[in-house]
């Protein structure tokens, strides 16, 4: 057993039954022999008193400390008898006179009591960090050792893939609702203005020599009014606007719709861009002549397709 | 006859004592139960105990048990003299406001 094993080991033993025994019998001869350190007369009956008190003392802790105080007391109680020179019971007139005989030698009573005190101390606070220290050891968990191991890789080629046949849905064409004619230098997204009756498969009815107005040069491009909600959901459509038009092409009343798009977002854009053409506007001629006329056009926003 | 009062040394570990036993002057006190009313530890206590009785102020006998039956020894019970008691008085009033904590 070296020195580390004893020091484990002195605290478990220290806190154990038997030696807390020993620390009430130690106990009893540390009043035991204090009180035969005081005058004679006061020996017997001290001694029975302070282990009577000892023995109503719960804990041994407070009784070693009782034990402690009794030897200075002792210590006190010899000096005082020493120094005053007077009996300490009546009766016995001659007892401080024959303590003071007795020489203190060496070490005084005192003395050795302050050194066991600190002694005691000393060992106490010993016992208590090392016990302490050596439970949190104990409850500690057992230390974790990794251990890496060189291995032999295996050069086997990863197994393939599974084959995953993907069924091929039937697409079906359909036909759209709204003839769609994008222009081939289009921009991204730019508006379609159909005005029916300008078509050259269809020119413009005439009522008389009346020609229907419409969207002039410097219009405003669909594309700036395409609601940006819209193109995020991809929301596209065509809306037919009603536009009163004076001859200088100024509106005269706020435009009007008359075929939704299915979309809020577009017939609101559309309204506004109707709104915001004021001005740029063909007006309608009745025999060369410029009229004021309320007429319809359909502004479609489309998103262009990726190039 | 033991020393007279005008030997007695008054600390205030002496005045704590006279306190814990001028409670109730009739009581009879075993050392215990005066360091639990003092508050002073067992090394001060026994040495002004036994100067005071040495003084005549206390009087002390055992407890008058028997030890078998009780279960446990016998103790010493200290009480203040008549003596004792007009001292103490005559120390408290002169200092007239008891015995400072």
């Amino acid at each position: 057993m070296n020195g580390h094993d004893i020091f484990a080991v002195l605290p478990a033993a220290a806190f154990s039954e038997p030696w807390l025994r020993q620390i009430d019998r130690i106990a009893s001869r540390l009043i035991r022999h204090a009180a035969h350190h005081t005058p004679p007369s006061l020996q017997e009956r001290l001694e029975e008193e302070w282990l009577a008190e000892m023995a109503g003392r719960a804990g041994r802790i407070a009784r070693l400390r009782l034990a402690l105080g009794c030897w200075w007391a002792a210590s006190a109680i010899a000096h005082d008898w020493a120094a005053s020179g007077v009996a300490a019971t009546p009766g016995s007139s001659n007892t401080a006179a024959a303590y003071a005989a007795q020489e203190p030698g060496f070490l005084s009573p005192r003395t050795a009591a302050l050194i066991l005190i600190a002694c005691l101390h000393l060992a106490l606070i010993y016992f208590l960090a090392i016990g302490l220290g050596n439970r949190t050891v104990a409850a500690l968990p057992p230390s974790i050792v990794t251990e890496v191991r060189d291995e032999p890789r295996s050069h086997q080629p990863p197994p393939p893939p599974p084959l995953v046949r993907l069924a091929r849905p039937p697409i079906e064409a359909v036909e759209p609702a709204i003839p769609l004619s994008l222009p081939t230098d289009a921009d991204p997204v730019q508006g379609v203005f159909e005005r029916p009756k300008e078509s050259p498969a269809a020119p413009p009815p005439k009522v008389g020599d009346r020609i229907v107005g419409g969207p002039a040069k410097g219009f405003p491009a669909t594309a700036d009014y395409y609601p940006d909600a819209s193109r995020r959901l991809g929301e596209q459509g065509a809306t037919a606007v009603q536009v009163c038009v004076d001859p200088r092409g100024r509106l005269t009343s706020e435009p009007t719709l008359t075929q939704s798009s299915g979309s809020a977002r577009l017939d609101g854009s559309a309204l506004t861009l109707a709104r915001a053409g004021s001005g740029h506007y063909r007006p309608t001629t009745e025999d060369g002549r410029a009229v004021t006329a309320c007429f319809s056009f359909r502004i479609r926003f489309e998103l262009a397709t990726p190039r | 006859m033991g020393k007279r009062d005008r030997d007695v040394r008054m600390s205030l570990q002496t005045l704590r004592v006279l306190d814990a036993f001028l409670e109730n002057p009739a009581d009879e006190l075993a050392g215990a139960d005066v360091q639990k009313r003092s508050g002073l530890a067992s090394g001060t206590l026994y040495p002004i105990l036994l100067r005071l009785e040495s003084a005549g102020w206390f009087i002390s006998r055992w407890e008058s048990i028997d030890p078998s039956s009780a279960g446990r020894p016998r103790r010493r019970l200290y009480r203040l003299t008549p003596n004792g008691l007009a001292r103490a008085g005559e120390v408290f009033a002169s200092f007239g406001r008891g015995v400072p904590a």
